[in-house]
């Protein structure tokens, strides 16, 4: 058992399959997506161990802030998200830098999001119809969602897109596991952890 | 080049080039949303499919809001000590 636990740091840095990544994170540009890397990536999202060791590490990070609110949960939760993606995709870094960037720069962006889809909303609507064919309309949303992808050409936009959305859905499926688990009272007593083991 | 075409030119004669890497696009998201993966295989729009995804994504942005807010009201009730974590971690 003891090789399944991971550090108590956040990052899983101990396996070998650790070292394979690492030093597939220095060959190529990570802007440069190949398709099998891509699909390799996706895949290891979709591992039941990928999903255990970021369930773990957040619930390590969540357990030394027991009265944190939910918002500081979410905002952990795509920390953490992030970090798994080990910097490889554009998602990922632009989440780190705005959390690190926290006050300034993130208000910043906020404020030009919002200002922008007010732009954006009110003539398509409002005034005479600009011509923005709907593909193109529906392309810069879906840029808008997926961190840090705004103004990115249309390749990347779908590899980051897929990466995100397998990222995502690891996410919830941790995240849904750890809250069933803590909902059946899976925290026992010790009489309980006796009875496990 | 594609992205200053996004930008700045509406005209058909911009979007004819990109139509083929939109259309390319399009079928590998396909591939990714669920709903759209089960229901038809081909003949689905542009369009359609860019929405699915785009409502997807956020559907899931949702389910991590709610999850989260879930999940802090279980850890601030129940007092997690270094064994039960280390229990939960092996049962996940």
């Amino acid at each position: 058992m003891a090789s399944f636990l991971p550090d108590l740091e956040p990052g899983p840095e101990m396996s070998p399959e650790f070292e394979r990544k690492k030093r597939r994170k220095t060959e190529g540009n990570p802007s440069s997506f190949h398709p099998t890397q891509g699909n390799r990536r996706i895949k290891q999202w979709r591992t039941q161990r990928e999903q255990r060791i970021y369930a773990s590490n957040l619930i390590e990070t969540l357990r030394r802030s027991p009265t944190a609110t939910g918002n500081y949960a979410r905002d952990m939760a795509y920390r953490l998200l992030a970090v798994s993606a080990k910097g490889r995709t554009r998602w990922s870094r632009a989440i780190l830098l705005g959390r690190l960037a926290a006050g300034a720069k993130m208000r910043k962006h906020k404020r030009a999001k919002v200002g922008a889809n007010r732009k954006l909303r009110k003539p398509v609507s409002n005034r005479q119809k600009r011509k923005m064919p709907a593909v193109e309309r529906k392309l810069m949303a879906l840029g808008r969602l997926v961190p840090g992808c705004r103004k990115l050409p249309l390749a990347n936009l779908l590899e980051e897109t897929s990466d995100y959305i397998a990222a995502l859905e690891m996410q919830v499926r941790a995240m849904t596991a750890i809250s069933e688990f803590l909902a059946s009272g899976g925290a026992q007593p010790p009489a309980g952890r006796l009875v496990n083991s | 080049m594609s992205s200053r075409g996004l930008r700045s030119r509406q005209s058909s004669g911009v979007s004819r080039i990109r139509d083929d890497q939109i259309t390319d696009l399009v079928s590998k998201l396909q591939l990714l949303i669920p709903q759209i993966r089960r229901g038809r295989s081909h003949k689905v729009s542009a369009s359609k499919v860019l929405q699915e995804t785009c409502n997807y994504i956020r559907s899931l942005h949702r389910e991590v809001e709610d999850l989260s807010h879930r999940l802090s009201e279980l850890l601030a009730s129940t007092d997690i000590d270094n064994d039960q974590a280390a229990i939960i971690r092996s049962l996940l």
